[in-house]
């Protein structure tokens, strides 16, 4: 199943996330304005919520992914030598 | 003119001959994938440019008579379920799609009135890369391909009436309502 993990520090509280994901997988916590993860189960992993937040505040583990074919191969590769 | 000064690949052809091999290797497929990604992206902005919204409409029945076409040769039925399986044979691996429903709801499938919805999850999608490529927005005139595709093979394998609704788009997926109405032929 997704998991999806938050890191309280970086986010911003801007609600962006609650507001974008159609299945209501966050939720604002009032209190201490941040989100929070409240129905994993429906992540579909559109990943729509990574474009979205200004923190890049949260992870998404053990989804699948896109294939991304429109990355220059010989970019990948220059980049995988110097990193 | 003496091509060997020109070329190291020679080779003899007839009119009627078909090559054994296509020529080049997979860096020259990933360059020619790379500029008609471009091309598309130009073509779909171009496009959108001049027609506004017509542009929608015009990709989508490019898409539809693509999707017509490529189911021609499909198993014809009025079963979804075999229906989907035949419309993920005609779409293939690059645009891989799964069923998809909230955890709460008991079946994929929904029946109202005379209308059946199926939500589908597509994890691939040439076009979605496409867009990437151009940095151009989803939801454009180029998504409208896929969804006159999607179409066109559905009503061609279902003989039925068929539309697509767009819910939401992702980098790493998007979803979509396929609706079937029964009555209508
Ligand atoms: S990946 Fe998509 S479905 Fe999952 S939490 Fe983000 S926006 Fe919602
Ligand atoms: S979009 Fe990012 S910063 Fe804003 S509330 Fe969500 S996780 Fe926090």
């Amino acid at each position: 199943m997704v998991e999806i993990i938050i890191d309280e520090d970086a986010c911003v509280g801007c609600a962006s996330c609650v507001e974008d994901c159609p299945n209501d997988v966050y939720e604002m916590d009032e209190a201490n304005n941040k989100t929070k993860v409240v129905n994993e189960v429906d992540c579909m992993a559109c990943l729509s919520c990574h474009e979205i937040c200004p923190a890049q505040a949260m992870e998404h583990r053990d989804i699948h992914v896109a294939k991304r074919l429109y990355i220059d191969r010989k970019v990948n590769y220059a980049l995988k030598r110097i990193i | 003119m003496d091509m060997s000064e020109i070329t190291d690949t020679l080779g003899t052809f007839k009119p009627e001959l078909i090559p054994k091999e296509t020529g080049g290797n997979l860096d020259d497929y990933e360059d020619a994938l790379h500029v008609l990604m471009k091309f598309m992206g130009s073509m779909s902005s171009a496009l959108e440019q001049v027609s506004g919204r017509g542009a929608n409409a015009i990709v989508y029945q490019a898409g539809k008579r693509m999707g017509h076409e490529s189911a021609k040769m499909m198993d014809k039925t009025e079963d979804l379920e075999k229906a989907l399986y035949e419309l993920s044979e005609v779409l293939g691996e690059e645009f891989y799609f799964i069923k998809w429903k909230p955890d709460a709801q008991d079946s994929y499938v929904l029946q109202k009135d005379n209308e059946v919805t199926v939500k589908l999850l597509f994890m691939d999608c040439v076009v979605r890369q496409t867009l990437r490529r151009t940095g151009l927005p989803q939801k454009g005139p180029l998504c409208y391909l896929l969804y006159g595709y999607m179409v066109g093979a559905v009503e061609e394998v279902m003989d039925l009436k068929a539309k697509v609704d767009i819910d939401h788009v992702g980098p790493n997926a998007c979803l979509k309502t396929l609706t079937i109405k029964w009555s209508a032929k």
